[in-house]
């Protein structure tokens, strides 16, 4: 009956209509900077005002993921007691559904937003679900529309947004055989290296991050696994190099059976060719089975695997750190893909996205985004979240600038679609991969499927509609 | 040019197994003097006659336990050879040099174990702890990575085979599939009656990918010996003899154990063409003059560039040779015609010499005809070896 009642209050406000909210500052290039810095999105059409005046903008645009940030409050976000969703998210709260996360964004591009253009929107509560059980927990789903014009009233976007507000606690519990039985995947329980005099260096290297390559002083001929004496010219000299970390992927074997404590199976175990010459043997991380190529390019990382020994065993010089590889992240293009150069099929290269709390907080709040579980442990776990994560902006800007830098700084992104899985946590790697799923030689426009996927699953799924310059649809460049 | 003295003057008179199981029952000592016993009544010795003993690494029962229950009363060679599975050619090797220079009479080569029943094999190094020899610090470079089994480190190497030469799973499939079906009419081997499918191959589980359950060889309970002496003794034995034109030892280019990932290319096996190499002139002989050769098959990768160092096709060819038919009783160069290891046995190669001599013999189950020289390769990754064994 209660449930009832909670229906019927929530669907009276389906299909009202919010009042007009206002940008508190005009679209700026301080919080467009604080933007691209923290998401690494070199694009210089969103910064550097020489080239933005050559481009097909003609001046310095807003990155299109900001769309629906202009007009955040930020910290000092109120609720608009007139506000649909405001009101529906207050009686499900009342109810128990106190947890929010983001599900699906929706943005669509009609323009470029331009400096000092003040941002308007107009939001309207466009459904509210019956309750549900996801993964999470019990819920309702609660999806707004959203107009976004300038001052003058041009029509510059809009914004489908869907949440879920859920009830801590309600979640499905992790199917049984996941948990004790099989191996621990601690990798503190992995095997410990067996360190002696002839490859001390290489760990003491690696307890500071640096990736060491053997070396002959006398005729710096590299080797790996070290040697005493340099076979190429006889001295008993031997030094190291400290690599560049990059190489790329020369063979690799997944390990299913048996399975040992301290891995995750199965195991990716790469053969790394450095650009240095010499190989070695690591983990591939950030990469799914189906998605390692050789000759794929590699970057190490670091895991800080075993703690220290007591003082008196051989490695007691400290915890022991192991070098990792993950995909290199690609290099930005800095001329724009014409239509010509685009099928449908291509693949996008692989984009690792380290997950550091930094990167999460700094994202979260270069998008005026202040709700606690993106920068607040204690709060997220106490919201039924393992730790803070990303939020949906983050997963928005983040796809944009990897879709921007495989296809150059002018291609026209027309609409975004993403959808959230797995959660961004710290300490994790989220991997872009995609493929176009349509190119039209006649005008230009592309579709890209993506998907950007963590240790739990895919994290964001979706596509983009982007426009390339050679065809038809190829706008005349704007003048200021 | 390799010119070995032994070579030719010397034979192979008896060859003795145990039964091939998953429990034995037995002590591993007992499975070793029982299989020396049997190929010293194969070959009409007395066994207090035997005056040399040869094994190799990773066997558990030592030299003095063996002559003990044996009664021999004095030895005057023992040799333990390095590198496990890599190491049978060369066990008869030592024994042939042993007796060619006078250093003993009759030389038994051992190997035997409770290798399924007992620890097994498989499991690698993952529960051994870390140490900081020469030896144990090699596995830094792999064990923290999760690579910690044979089949993870025969892994590594064959997806470079297949990136490089458009190899592919049922390519090793064949291999398996061949050995099976030698196997499925030898009343001595674990897979017994028990031949597979390519499509079997193909949908068993992966233990490491790219390798699928069925491309691994099972672990045994088993011994087997193989009696050594000179040919002149020879000719006076039970059985007609058995002679080794030429049996080598190879190691080569930034060799490793099981995991020489950094020599320049890892679609060859160096160590084995040294084998060859020296096998060929030592011996005479060439490709065309092996009737049937046993090919160490632990994991069918390796028997491709193992087909490709003797000569039998050229490189990345072995795919072609196989899929042709070629390894197959019928076909160019018979393979395996006891069951390989995958098939018959794993014990680290021993069982496959006494293939060769049964060949050479005319006993063997799927007897070949017109057998004139066979070739047995050792283990496959690691420091190896291999042998022709011939008619008198």
């Amino acid at each position: 009956m209660a449930e009832q009642a909670l229906d019927q209050q929530l669907q009276e406000w389906v299909g009202r209509r919010g009042r007009p909210q206002v940008a508190r500052d005009p679209v700026n290039q301080s919080l467009i900077r604080r933007w691209v810095d923290v998401f690494e999105d070199d694009n210089p059409c969103y910064v550097d005002p020489d080239f933005a005046a050559r481009s097909v903008y003609g001046q310095i645009v807003s990155p299109p993921t900001m769309l629906d940030v202009w007009d955040k409050p930020g910290i000092k976000m109120r609720r608009d007691a007139e506000s649909p969703q405001a009101n529906v998210l207050i009686a499900l709260e009342a109810a128990g559904f106190t947890s929010t996360v983001a599900v699906n964004s929706e943005l669509e591009f009609v323009r470029p937003i331009r400096l000092g253009e003040v941002i308007h929107s107009v939001q309207t509560l466009e459904s509210v679900s019956e309750e549900k059980q996801t993964g999470l927990g019990r819920g309702h789903f609660v999806t707004t529309r959203s107009v976004y014009t300038n001052g003058e009233g041009d029509h510059v976007g809009d914004v489908v947004f869907r949440i879920l507000k859920f009830m801590p606690g309600t979640g499905r519990q992790a199917p049984p055989g996941d948990g004790p039985g099989g191996p621990d995947p601690d990798p503190s329980r992995r095997p410990r290296p067996g360190i002696n005099l002839d490859n001390q260096f290489f760990w003491d290297g690696a307890r500071r991050h640096e990736l060491r390559i053997q070396s002959c002083r006398s005729c710096s001929t590299l080797h790996f696994p070290p040697t005493p004496r340099c076979s190429a010219c006889g001295s008993f000299d031997m030094g190291h190099i400290v690599a560049s970390g990059r190489g790329r992927l020369y063979s690799w074997a997944a390990p299913h059976h048996p399975q040992a404590n301290g891995f995750r199976y199965p195991v990716l175990a790469g053969l790394v060719e450095l650009e240095e010459g010499t190989r070695l043997v690591s983990n591939i991380v950030g990469c799914r089975r189906e998605h390692l190529r050789i000759g794929m390019p590699l970057e190490v990382c670091w895991l800080d695997s075993h703690p220290a020994l007591e003082a008196g065993a051989d490695d007691s010089r400290g915890p022991i750190t192991i070098p990792q590889f993950r995909p290199a992240r690609p290099a930005r293009r800095t001329e724009t893909l014409t239509i010509s150069e685009v099928a449908e099929g291509d693949e996008l290269p692989l984009c690792p996205i380290p997950l550091t709390p930094t990167l999460i907080i700094s994202c979260a709040i270069a998008t005026l985004d202040w709700f606690d579980a993106h920068h607040d442990p204690k709060m997220a776990v106490a919201r039924g979240s393992k730790d803070i994560f990303a939020n949906i902006h983050t997963s928005l800007g983040l796809s944009q600038r990897w879709i921007s830098d495989w296809a150059g700084p002018e291609a026209i992104f027309r609409n975004i679609r993403v959808r959230l899985g797995a959660p961004d946590h710290p300490g994790d790697i989220m991997t872009m991969t995609g493929r176009v799923s349509a190119a039209d030689r006649a005008s230009g426009a592309i579709t890209v499927a993506f998907a950007g996927y963590n240790s739990l699953g895919d994290h964001v799924t979706g596509t983009a509609d982007l426009l390339l310059p050679g065809g038809s649809a190829w706008p005349a460049k704007e003048s200021k | 040019m390799s010119q070995h003295a032994y070579a030719g003057n010397t034979a192979v008179v008896g060859i003795g197994a145990t039964d091939f199981s998953k429990s034995s029952g037995r002590s591993e000592l007992r499975l070793a003097v029982e299989a020396c016993v049997a190929a010293c009544e194969d070959a009409g010795v007395d066994p207090s006659r035997v005056n040399g003993l040869s094994t190799f690494t990773m066997e558990n029962n030592t030299e003095n336990e063996v002559m003990r229950s044996l009664g021999i009363q004095e030895l005057t060679h023992f040799s333990r050879i390095h590198f496990g599975g890599g190491a049978p050619c060369a066990t008869v090797q030592y024994a042939a040099m042993a007796v060619n220079e006078g250093v003993a009479d009759y030389v038994l080569c051992y190997r035997a174990f409770n290798e399924r029943s007992g620890r097994r094999f498989g499991s690698g190094v993952q529960d051994q702890p870390a140490g900081a020899t020469t030896e144990q610090a090699q596995y830094a470079w792999t064990s923290p990575y999760g690579l910690l089994t044979p089949a993870s480190w025969v892994a590594m190497f064959a997806t470079r085979i297949m990136h490089e030469f458009g190899v592919t799973s049922e390519d090793f499939g064949r291999v398996a599939v061949a050995d099976r079906a030698h196997a499925a009419t030898n009343p001595a081997a674990h897979f017994y009656n028990r031949p597979i499918t390519l499509e079997e191959h193909q949908a068993s589980r992966w233990i490491v990918e790219p390798l699928h359950l069925l491309d691994c060889c099972q672990e045994t309970d088993g011994g087997q010996a193989i009696l050594v002496t000179t040919l002149e003794r020879a000719r006076d034995l039970k059985q007609k003899p058995v002679v080794i034109s030429a049996a080598a030892q190879g190691m080569a280019d930034q060799q490793q154990m099981m995991r020489s990932y950094f020599r320049d290319s890892l679609v060859g096996l160096p160590e084995m063409a040294t084998c060859a190499r020296q096998l060929w002139e030592t011996s005479g002989l060439g490709p065309d003059d092996i009737r049937t050769a046993v090919i160490y098959d632990h994991f069918t990768p390796f028997v491709l560039p193992q087909l490709e160092e003797f000569g039998f096709c050229g490189r990345g060819e072995a795919k072609d040779f196989i899929a042709e038919g070629n390894i197959d009783l019928g076909g160019r160069l018979p393979v395996n015609t006891h069951g390989g290891q995958l098939g018959e046995a794993y014990l680290h190669g021993m069982n496959g010499i006494a293939e060769g001599v049964r060949q050479v013999r005319g006993s063997a189950v799927n007897q070949l005809d017109a057998v004139g020289h066979v070739l047995v390769t050792a283990g496959t990754g690691v420091p190896t070896s291999a042998l022709i064994v011939s008619q008198p």
